[in-house]
């Protein structure tokens, strides 16, 4: 039981961070990048790059997959979906979704990285030891990522309700025309959003790699999975995305030791139905926060 | 006598959206330390004015517009409040969800390096109710607390020009008598003012100059008092009456 909830949390801290990534570059562009989950695999590849061919240990390849994700995010922005918005907010989802086949397709004409997921190793150790904790066999890459997110998200607290920066970026998302007039170069905050939020997924990828493997088609599912975690704890909160991509990974987990796969995860998209119908503010929301 | 160059020249403008023309050939200017309105009907293209000076979305088709000895014409918004002219919005246009103190701040962006402690102090000083909102979040504010902070925000640039679009929107008229007489102690301390209104004679009250706006063009321009006393001004937008 515990060991099925720590699994859960696990799968679902990636989903979570999956959701918090596309929740901070819908506030900024006002568009869902669909492309999200990609850029989770992307990252997960380039820590494999840093790990194989630069010879990097685990907390480098993440520095540097989280950079790359950083500096990836800014040309997406300039160069993808920023000329795509001068057709309108339309234009800019369809752009997000040409990127998921760029990616997929791309990736695996790659050098090293194919199209077959492959494993990396473990932070501080094997990605295969395990730990005894209340009875149950506990990964020890799970604490890892536990660990990790909370210091992603006590990152992101910081900069955003800390900083004059971050503080700027939130301004310029909720207001834009407030923003500009004060002299904020909104282009600008919109291209840091974006890189932020695809900084995050490159970052989740990594974190959760030695555990799932990386690489593989299996990025638009992981975008379903955090657009459900995101519509489960409401888009509109940051914390409710982390939140809802916890529940999700438990739901889909319990789902799937009961369950044949292919009934499990059908299960798990259709509590995105439900969820809009019956709670669209999400399970954290409050309702006045559905708007627009 | 010669008098001071203009803070604000605006000069046989054009300006419009796509294929809409808007403005027709605006004459405008704004000296330091003047309190000007704009005046005129609903889609007069008084907004559209303010935007073309801040440079924000409307296209100009020809004239000048020249601020504080610079030309607009390629200038980004970014850089009109560089130079020191601000725009106070129509619907305020707040940061909702951010402090009162937040919003505060983020309007002296392009001079954060700078220490902002004296400027805010001033703001809370002059707006005292706002000094008690601080910490609150700007959509708990009444209206005329927003408007007080979206004026506050501007003034924490540090603006040469100020200009309101429609500030008595939606206010009582005891609140609107307090904005304006803000409004005039900031042009006798030095930084001019741009009023847009509807609200012509309590407008005229306040300003030194005022120029009406008409299907894009200037219709009228006069001293205040000149202006009150037009019986076009009357007939127009007073229809008669005296509130
Ligand atoms: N962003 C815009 N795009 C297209 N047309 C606009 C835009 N803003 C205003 N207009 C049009 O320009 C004209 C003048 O509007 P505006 O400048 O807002 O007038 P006013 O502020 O005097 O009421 C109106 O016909 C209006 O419909
Ligand atoms: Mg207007």
């Amino acid at each position: 039981m515990l060991q099925l909830l720590v699994a859960g949390l696990t799968v679902g801290s990636e989903y979570g961070l999956i959701a918090l990534g596309i929740h901070i570059i819908l506030r900024a562009t006002r568009v869902v990048n669909f492309a999200q989950g990609e850029f989770t695999i992307v990252g997960g590849l380039v820590a494999l790059t840093c790990v194989d061919v630069l010879h990097l240990n685990m907390w480098f390849a993440l520095a540097g997959a989280t950079l790359a994700g950083f500096a990836l995010g800014l040309a997406f922005e300039i160069v993808v979906l920023r000329p795509a918005g001068r057709t309108g907010e339309a234009g800019v989802t369809i752009a997000t979704i040409g990127a998921v086949f760029v990616l997929l397709y791309g990736h695996a004409l790659v050098p090293g990285w194919g199209s077959n997921p492959q494993p990396l190793p473990g932070f501080g150790g094997p990605a295969t030891g395990s730990v005894e904790l209340a009875g149950a066999t506990v990964q020890v890459q799970s604490l890892w990522v536990f660990a990790l997110l909370i210091a992603a998200l006590a990152v992101l607290y910081l900069f955003f309700e800390r900083t004059y920066f971050g503080k700027a970026i939130r301004a310029a998302a909720e207001n834009p025309l407030g923003a500009r007039l004060i002299g904020i170069d909104v282009n600008s905050t919109r291209a840091v959003s974006v890189a932020l939020g695809i900084a995050l997924a490159a970052y989740g990828g990594t974190i959760i790699g030695p555990i799932t493997l990386v690489g593989g088609a299996a990025g638009f599912a992981l975008t379903i999975k955090g657009f459900v975690a995101a519509i489960v704890g409401g888009l509109e909160s940051p914390i409710g995305c982390v939140a809802g991509g916890l529940v999700v990974g438990v739901l889909q987990v319990f789902l799937q030791s009961r369950l044949p796969y292919d009934i499990a995860d059908p299960i798990v998209y259709s509590v995105l139905l439900v969820m809009l119908l019956v709670r669209p503010q999400g399970l954290f929301g409050r309702r006045d926060a559905v708007r627009d | 006598m010669s008098r001071p160059r203009a803070l604000l020249e605006v000069r046989a403008l054009h300006a419009g959206y796509g294929a809409l023309d808007v403005l027709r050939g605006v004459d405008l200017e704004v000296r330091a330390g003047e309190l000007v309105a704009v005046l005129g009907p609903n889609g007069a293209g008084k907004s559209t004015l303010l935007r073309s000076i801040s440079r924000y979305d409307a296209t100009l088709r020809s004239g000048a517009i020249v601020f504080d000895g610079v030309d607009l014409a390629r200038a980004t918004t970014e850089r009109t409040v560089r130079l020191g002219c601000l725009q106070v919005p129509e619907g305020r246009q707040l940061f909702a969800r951010l402090s009162v103190d937040d919003n505060l701040r983020l309007g002296a962006f392009v001079r954060r390096r700078a220490s902002l402690d004296a400027e805010l102090s001033a703001v809370y000083e002059r707006f005292a109710p706002l000094a008690q909102r601080r910490g609150q979040p700007a959509f708990t504010l009444s209206g005329g607390e927003q408007q007080m902070l979206a004026i506050g925000r501007a003034l924490m640039a540090r603006p040469k020009l100020l200009m309101l679009d429609e500030p008595s929107t939606g206010l009582a008229p005891q609140v609107v008598e307090q904005l304006f007489a803000i409004a005039s102690e900031l042009a006798r301390s030095g930084t001019a003012l741009l009023i847009v209104e509807q609200n012509a004679y309590l407008t005229l009250r306040h300003a030194d100059r005022a120029y009406v706006l008409e299907g894009g063009r200037v219709a009228l321009a006069g001293t205040a008092s000149e202006l009150m006393r037009d019986e076009r001004v009357k007939a127009i937008y007073l229809g008669g009456s005296t509130a």
